[in-house]
C-alpha cells in the first residue's frame, strides 16, 4: 500500500530528507517517531504531494509520485484515496461540522445532498459528535474538532490515512477521546501512517515503526521488535 | 449660456458653503465701495466659453470674448477698471457679494432671477438654433414634431441653458432631450450619430463652426431671450449705475460696434434690447412649497442614484473578485496583466474613465445609453479597488485552509470556490461596505454623461429656482437617508467579526 524508494529533499541548503526508504507497511499502522525537525511532516506531506521531492520516489494506494512538480490531475486522484488528519485540524470554519464532513464527497465525488448527509451522520455517530452537526467548528473542544477531521477524512473513504501529530495541539485531558478513535480505526484494517511521539500509543496501535532522524532512517522494523 | 459647469458640487459642500456666507458677509459692496477700491470686480466662468469669455488663442493666459469687452466698457462708464473672477457657471450667483460685485456670463433673463437677484437692463439677446449632421434625416424643425428614423428624436442640450428649458416645455415635439454638462459635448455627440440633434445659442455654433464642418443649421432659430447683469439685491445703487451705464452704451453705439466687431448682428441687437420690456418677477414661494414641489423630483433621481449604485456594485465586486482570484492563482501570463488592469483603472479619475466610455467609444462603434455607460464606468472603476482589498482578504485565510481543501481531493479551482473564497468574502465585509458607500456618492460623477442622478438634479433645481440651500439640506438628508443605512450595516459586520470571527 506504502512504499518509498531513496527518497530525498533539501529546501535550499536544507537536506532535509536523505535517501529516505520505506518497505514492509504493506497494510496495518506504521507510526512515525523522531525528534523534533528530523522530517515527520515533510515525508507525510510527500505522501500526499503537498510537497515535492527531488529525488527517489514513493508509490501510495497505486498511485506512483516522481521527483520535482506533480501533475495536478495525479494529485487529485491520489488524494481521494488518501486522508490526511493535521495537527491544527484545520477544520473550515465558515461551514457546520456536517459541511466540514459533506464538502468533499459532494465536490469530488459528486455525492447527491442527501447521501452525504446520510454518510457524514454516521461518520459523525462513529465519532461520537453526531449531536454536533450544526454546530460551527469554533464551538467545539479541540478534542472535538480533531475527531471532526477525522470523520471529514474518512467520508471520502481513503484507502490509506496520514496523521500528523494528530493530538499534539490538544490539553492532555482530550488525547485519550482521539487516540481511542484511531486506534478503533486501526482495528478495522484502516491502513494509516501516525507521526506521533506517544509511546504508549504506538506499541498498542502500531504494526511498523520506523524512526527519523535528521532526515536520515535511523530504524525501521516491526512495532514488536522496535519498541520493546 | 455658454460656459461648461463641469462637476457637481456635493450638496453639503454647498450647505457649508452656506453658512459661510450667512456668518461672514457683511453685505456685498455698493456703489461708493466699487469706486473706492478702483474695481468692479465681475464673475464668468472661462471653460467652453465662446465667443462669450474664453482665453485667447495666441495667449492662453489673456481672456477674450465680447463680453470681456463689454465688461470693461461697463467698468469705465462707472469709473473703475474691470477684474474678471473665475467662477463655475451654476455657481456663479455665489459669488455675489463675496468675491464678485456682478455676474455678466450671458445670464438670461428669467422671472425668478429677478426675484432672487437685481437683474440689469439686457445687454444682448440670444438665439436657438436647432442644428443637425449635413448628410442627416433632420432638415426642418418641423420635422420634430413626427418620430424621427429610431423613435423621439435625440436632441442635446447644455443642462441648465435656456435651451434646455425650452426644449424640455416643448410638449408638441417627440424629443427626447438629454443634458450635458459640456456647451460643446452634445456637438461632439450629434457627429457620432448618439445624438440626431443640438440646440444652443447661435453664436455659441458660429463661433466653434469650423471645428464641426459635418454639422449644419437646421433652419432659422426658433426661440430666444436676453442676457443680463446680475447683481445683488443689497446693491440697489450700483444695480442702478449699471442700468444707466448699458443705456449709454447702446445709445451711443458702443455697444452695436462691439458686437459688429464680433460678427454678433450688432444692427439686430440693437432693436431687440431697445425693445426689450420687463419681465415680471415671479412670486417668492415659501420653502414648503418649494419642497413640496421638488421632492417627488429629487426623490425619483435619488432612485436614479440607488440605481446605478446597486447594479455597479455587485458587477464591480464580481470583477473584482474574478480579477483577484486571477492575480494570486491564474496562469502566469495573465497575472501581470491584471496587475496593468488593476493599476491603470486606479491610476486614472473615474470622470475620465466615463468619458472615455462614453464619448470615445461611439468613434469605434460602440454607442452604449448613458446608463449603461455609467454603470460599466462605475463597475470598472471599483472593480479595480474591490479586487485588491479581495487579493488581501484572500491572502489572510491561512495556508492550512487550502492545503486540508486539496488534502481532501478538491481541485484548486474547488479550494477556491468552497474554502477561500467564502470565508475572503467574510474577512473583507467591513471595507468592502465601506467601498459600496464612496460608490454610492461617486455616482454624482454620472452627471458628466447625461446621467441625471441626484446630486445632478439638486444642481438643476438650484439653478433654476435660486433656492441653492433649501435644496441642499433636502438633498443632503435623501444622500444620508440612503447611506446611514448602510454605514450602519458596514459597522455591524465589523462588530460581528471582532467578536469571535465565525458565526
Ligand atoms: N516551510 C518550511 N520552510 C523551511 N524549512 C522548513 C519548513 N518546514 C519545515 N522546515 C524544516 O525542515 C526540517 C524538517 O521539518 P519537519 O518535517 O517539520 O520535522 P518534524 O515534523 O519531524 O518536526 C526542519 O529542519 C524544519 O526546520
Ligand atoms: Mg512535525
Amino acid at each position: 500500500m506504502i512504499a518509498i524508494d531513496s527518497l530525498s529533499k533539501s529546501r535550499g541548503s536544507l537536506r532535509v530528507l536523505h535517501e529516505v526508504s520505506l518497505a514492509g507497511a504493506e497494510g496495518g499502522v506504521t507510526a512515525l517517531v523522531g525528534a523534533s525537525g528530523s522530517g515527520k511532516t515533510t515525508l507525510l506531506r510527500c505522501l500526499n504531494g503537498l510537497e515535492t521531492f527531488d529525488a527517489g520516489g514513493l508509490t501510495v494506494a497505486g498511485h506512483r509520485l516522481e521527483p520535482g512538480p506533480h501533475v495536478p490531475a495525479t494529485l487529485e486522484r491520489l488524494r481521494r484515496d488518501v486522508g490526511m488528519v493535521f495537527q491544527q485540524f484545520n477544520l473550515f470554519p465558515h461551514l457546520s461540522v456536517i459541511d466540514n464532513v459533506t464538502l468533499a464527497p459532494r465536490t469530488v465525488l459528486r455525492m447527491a445532498a442527501e447521501e452525504a448527509r446520510m454518510v457524514g451522520l454516521a461518520l459523525l455517530e462513529r465519532v461520537g459528535l453526531a449531536s454536533f452537526a450544526a454546530a460551527r467548528p469554533a464551538t467545539l473542544s479541540g478534542g472535538q474538532q480533531q475527531r471532526v477531521a477525522i470523520a471529514r477524512a474518512l467520508a471520502m473513504q481513503p484507502r490509506v490515512m496520514l496523521f500528523d501529530e494528530p493530538t499534539s495541539a490538544l490539553d492532555p485531558t482530550m488525547t485519550a477521546e482521539v487516540l481511542d478513535v484511531i486506534i478503533d480505526l486501526a482495528r478495522e484494517g484502516q491502513t494509516m501512517v501516525v507521526v506521533t511521539h506517544d509511546h504508549a500509543f504506538a506499541k498498542r496501535a502500531a504494526t511498523w515503526v520506523v524512526e527519523l532522524a535528521a532526515g536520515r532512517v535511523a530504524r525501521q522494523g516491526p512495532a514488536a521488535e522496535i519498541l520493546s | 449660456m455658454i460656459t461648461t459647469s463641469p462637476r457637481p458640487v456635493a450638496p453639503w459642500g454647498v450647505c457649508a458653503l452656506a453658512l459661510v456666507v450667512g456668518v461672514a458677509t457683511a453685505g456685498a459692496a455698493e456703489l461708493d465701495e466699487v469706486r473706492r477700491r478702483g474695481e468692479l470686480v465681475w464673475a464668468a466662468d472661462q471653460e467652453g466659453g465662446g465667443p462669450h469669455v474664453f482665453p485667447a488663442s495666441d495667449d492662453p493666459t489673456r481672456l477674450t470674448g465680447f463680453e470681456v469687452e463689454f465688461a470693461e466698457l461697463l467698468a469705465a462708464e462707472l469709473g473703475v477698471r474691470a477684474r474678471f473672477q473665475q467662477g463655475q457657471w451654476d455657481r456663479l450667483p455665489l459669488l455675489l457679494g463675496r468675491s464678485a460685485d456682478c455676474v455678466i456670463n450671458g445670464i438670461e433673463l428669467t422671472p425668478e432671477r429677478q426675484r432672487d437677484y437685481r437683474c440689469s437692463r439686457p445687454y444682448f439677446a440670444y438665439a436657438l438654433q436647432l442644428l443637425g449632421r449635413r448628410a442627416g434625416p433632420l432638415d426642418a424643425f418641423e420635422r420634430l414634431s413626427g418620430p424621427g428614423p429610431h423613435g423621439p428624436w435625440k436632441v442635446g442640450v447644455l443642462t441648465g441653458s435656456a435651451a434646455e428649458t425650452v426644449m424640455r416645455s416643448r410638449s408638441d415635439l417627440d424629443v427626447e432631450v438629454v443634458g450635458y454638462d459640456g456647451t460643446l459635448d452634445s456637438l461632439e455627440q450629434v457627429r457620432t450619430r448618439v445624438l440626431d440633434a443640438a440646440v444652443m445659442d447661435d453664436c455659441i455654433f458660429t463661433f466653434y463652426a469650423d471645428r464641426f464642418a459635418d454639422l449644419r443649421t437646421v433652419g432659422r432659430p426658433f426661440a430666444g431671450g436676453l442676457y443680463a447683469v446680475l447683481t445683488a439685491r443689497d446693491t440697489p445703487e450700483l444695480a442702478a449705475a449699471i442700468d444707466t451705464a448699458i443705456g449709454r452704451l447702446i445709445a451711443d453705439g458702443r455697444l452695436k460696434s462691439l458686437y459688429d466687431r464680433w460678427d454678433l448682428a450688432g444692427r439686430q441687437q440693437m432693436l431687440l434690447l431697445r425693445d426689450a420690456t420687463e419681465i415680471p418677477a415671479a412670486p417668492s414661494r415659501s420653502t414648503w412649497d418649494l419642497v413640496r414641489e421638488t421632492l417627488p423630483l429629487l426623490v425619483r433621481s435619488a432612485g436614479m442614484t440607488v440605481l446605478l449604485s446597486c447594479i455597479s456594485f455587485p458587477l464591480a465586486i464580481l470583477l473584482g473578485l474574478a480579477v483577484a482570484v486571477g492575480r494570486l492563482y491564474g496562469p502566469p501570463i495573465l497575472r501581470p496583466l491584471l496587475t496593468g488592469y488593476v493599476e491603470v483603472l486606479r491610476g486614472t479619475p473615474l470622470m475620465l474613465q466615463l468619458y472615455a466610455i462614453f464619448f470615445l467609444l461611439p468613434k469605434v462603434g460602440l454607442a452604449l445609453p448613458a446608463v449603461v455607460a455609467a454603470v460599466a464606468g462605475l463597475a470598472l472603476n471599483y472593480s479595480a479597488y474591490e479586487s485588491e482589498i479581495y487579493r488581501a482578504g484572500l491572502k489572510a485565510v491561512p495556508l492550512g485552509q487550502f492545503e486540508a481543501a486539496l488534502a481532501l481531493g478538491l481541485t484548486k479551482w474547488q479550494a477556491l470556490r468552497h474554502v477561500l473564497v467564502p470565508q475572503a468574502v467574510r474577512i473583507v465585509m467591513p471595507p468592502v461596505t465601506s467601498d459600496f458607500i464612496a460608490l454610492f456618492k461617486d455616482t454624482s460623477v454620472c452627471s458628466a454623461i447625461t446621467v441625471i442622478e441626484l446630486t445632478k438634479r439638486y444642481s438643476v433645481l438650484a439653478l433654476s429656482t435660486g433656492r441653492i440651500v433649501e435644496l441642499a439640506v433636502v438633498t443632503a438628508i435623501l444622500y444620508l437617508a440612503m447611506s446611514w443605512p448602510l454605514a450602519l450595516l458596514s459597522r455591524w459586520f465589523e462588530r460581528r467579526l471582532e467578536s469571535g470571527g465565525q458565526r
